[in-house]
């Protein structure tokens, strides 16, 4: 067979088996859409960079980044059967920079009556230890998730928030950082700051025609005092270290439950 | 209406799924299978992720020869990573790349890294695949960023269809660049030196005095340089001097303090050829690293008990037995290894001029 011919061939049957693939295609009614949207916060209002807040300590801030990702996200039924979304469609990098990326679109959800949303702050330990194949789309550290991963120290950064405040360090041009990231090590057993968390709503519908649209708040201002105080004069730059454990126990109560509507 | 523009869509689709399909089967890829030494311990890095074919090794060959890969179009994976030094970067303790700063450790050599279950001195990197992103975005090794050298790929029509030759892609994405640059480093298997026709009755020879100097290296030191591949791949701490500011080895990883001034056993596989040793390059030969375990030991909290005996730090090894180690230690050199053309740059970058030599400043990266 010539080359065109095959060609041609293979165009008809892929023709053939399209035209019936779209006619049958039918959303199946036994599933909806769950849409999580994540509104970055400061003072219950949307945080902004281009505005000066000052936090619980009385320091003066402006950011200019801030990153978390989203993943392994499970939905409980009233009845306390859980749905987990399957893993390699449930990865997400939340940027402030980005609108898109606030609102995570949940497909292909089992109709029924839910009533919690569980989360994971980071990236599970096991997709943090696998070969370059398993990366792709929000994990892709060559394109998306650049600058979310350690080079030398192999890992994601799970949370990451940078700014400029004048309680920073001079020498330091006046900048924070924190880079929030360690899932517990491979090889050797090291520091975990992986961090899940339980939103709890009254029931809602999940059908073909009815879907919630779950808002998150994400409460920066309670980055620096929900649990530990975090002092930008102290601590300005904190990463690979003992004290990230502080700041992840701090930011994962910053997530909370917003509005539920139906749509 | 709406039913005909389905159909339009579903046949663009098919359409382009056939071009692709079509393209997909036309193209010609020779599978590789690395030949795995009998003396060697199975590999560690998953092939079948990542099946070895000639075009992805030859691609591989290729970047990690080619000065796209930084900044400033000064330093390839190569400038560093000499084959004629075993892939190490011969008489400088500390390498340097991009305006000739200085990093803060010795190149390692590469070879045999299909084996290794952890890469860098303190075993930061766990999987071969990402090892290349530590030298491209480190400040003073390449100081590039992934998405900007996957961008510069991307414009090149050349690596475009190379790309597409070996991974039948038609955009150059990290997973099929760090791929390719796996494959080639996979296929550096340095497994035929003297010793080793030895050991597996190919005709290899040893003189009385190796023969010798292996039974001691089996008394002294195969406890941690073990197996045939001279490494049991852990962390340890063998007494190099160390003053902690600049360099805490395992522990910077695991933040955990005993595991302070530990580095991953390295092979002593073609030792000849990667002077200065350790892990600061302190030590520039290798009489002077048996000089080391016998009487430069450093006592220390995490020094290896191995490496101390009746409470005194050191082993105890004559001078005449240091000799006939160090002439055991040579047959581990694998001349075919450090020549076979495989490896060697390709001829297209041999006539590339370099950038002039910098002025040298020294930097503490990280
Ligand atoms: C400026 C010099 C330099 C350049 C350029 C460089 N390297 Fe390295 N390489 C080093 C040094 C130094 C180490 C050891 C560093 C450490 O352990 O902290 C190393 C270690 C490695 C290792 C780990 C080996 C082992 O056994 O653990 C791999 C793999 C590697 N390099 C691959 C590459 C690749 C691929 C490139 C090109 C993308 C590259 N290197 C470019 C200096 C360099
Ligand atoms: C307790 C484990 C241990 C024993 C026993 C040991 N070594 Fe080592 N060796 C190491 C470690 C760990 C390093 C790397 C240390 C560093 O870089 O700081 C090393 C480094 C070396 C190096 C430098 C390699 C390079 O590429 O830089 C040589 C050569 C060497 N050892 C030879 C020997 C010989 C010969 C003996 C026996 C007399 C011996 N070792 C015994 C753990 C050991």
């Amino acid at each position: 067979m010539s080359k065109s011919m095959k060609f041609q061939v293979l165009l008809c049957c892929s023709v053939f088996l399209f035209c019936g693939f779209s006619r049958y295609e039918k959303p199946k009614n036994t599933e909806g859409t769950v849409i999580l949207k994540f509104n970055n916060l400061f003072n219950k209002e949307a945080l902004d960079f281009e505005k000066a807040y000052t936090n619980a300590h009385g320091e003066k801030v402006k950011f200019t980044l801030l990153n978390y990702f989203i993943s392994n996200i499970k939905l409980t039924k009233e009845d306390g059967s859980t749905y987990a979304v399957p893993q390699d469609s449930s990865y997400f990098l939340v940027k402030q920079s980005d609108p898109a990326s606030k609102e995570i679109t949940l497909n292909h959800i089992p109709s029924g009556k839910y009533s919690a949303l569980t989360f994971t702050i980071g990236v599970d330990s096991l997709r943090n230890t696998m070969g370059i194949g398993s990366r792709t789309g929000a994990l892709d550290v060559g394109a998306t998730a650049k600058g979310m991963y350690w080079v030398w120290n192999s890992g994601y950064i799970f949370f990451k928030l940078e700014g400029t405040s004048p309680a920073a360090p001079e020498k330091q041009k006046n900048v924070f950082n924190y880079h929030i990231g360690g899932f517990g090590g491979y090889r050797s057993k090291t520091m975990n700051n992986i961090k899940t968390r339980t939103l709890a709503f009254k029931p809602v519908v999940v059908s073909n025609r009815k879907g919630p649209v779950i808002d998150i708040n994400v409460e920066i201002d309670h980055f620096f005092d929900q649990v530990n105080p975090i002092k930008i004069a102290e601590k300005s730059s904190v990463m690979w270290g003992e004290f990230s454990t502080k700041i992840s126990e701090n930011y994962v109560s910053i997530f909370n439950l917003g509005n539920v509507s139906s749509k | 209406m709406f039913k005909h523009k389905k159909v339009l869509i579903s046949l663009c689709i098919s359409a382009y799924l056939a071009i692709s399909a079509f393209q997909i089967s036309n193209i010609q890829r020779t599978f590789f299978k690395p030949e795995i030494p009998s003396n060697f311990p199975p590999p560690v890095y998953e092939l079948k992720a990542n099946p070895l074919t000639e075009e992805g090794i030859e691609l591989g060959r290729t970047l990690f020869y080619d000065p796209i890969l930084s900044s400033d179009g000064s330093t390839s994976c190569g400038s560093c990573h000499q084959q004629f030094a075993a892939f190490a970067h011969q008489d400088h303790p500390m390498s340097h790349g991009v305006d000739n700063q200085f990093g803060r450790r010795n190149a390692l050599p590469l070879f045999n890294l299909l084996f290794s279950k952890t890469f860098f001195w303190d075993g930061g990197v766990h999987s071969l695949d990402f090892s290349p992103l530590n030298a491209l975005e480190n400040e003073v090794e390449l100081n590039e960023q992934l998405d900007n050298v996957l961008k510069k790929l991307n414009d090149s029509e050349e690596y475009r269809d190379k790309f597409k030759k070996a991974f039948g892609v038609s955009e150059i994405t990290s997973k099929v660049f760090l791929q390719s640059l796996t494959q080639f480093m996979a296929t550096l298997v340095s497994a035929n030196s003297r010793y080793d026709k030895f050991i597996r009755n190919e005709g290899g020879l040893l003189t009385a005095e190796e023969k010798e100097g292996l039974e001691l290296f089996e008394q002294k030191c195969s406890s941690c340089h073990a197996t045939g591949l001279f490494t049991d791949g852990s962390f340890r701490n063998n007494g190099v001097p160390n003053n902690y500011r600049f360099d805490k080895g395992r522990e910077e990883i695991t933040l955990n303090a005993s595991d302070r001034g530990k580095y991953k056993v390295p092979s002593l596989r073609n030792i000849e050829f990667t002077a200065p040793y350790m892990h600061d390059g302190s030590i520039s030969s290798l009489e002077k690293v048996l000089d080391h375990y016998t009487s430069g030991v450093e006592q220390s909290a995490t020094l290896d008990p191995l490496l101390k005996q009746n409470n005194q730090p050191g082993l105890a090894i004559t001078d005449p037995e240091k000799k006939k180690i160090i002439a055991f230690l040579m047959t581990l050199s694998d001349r075919e290894f450090i020549t076979d053309k495989r490896f060697s740059e390709p001829e297209l970058f041999l006539n590339t001029p370099k950038p002039n030599e910098k002025n040298h400043s020294h930097t503490n990266n990280r």
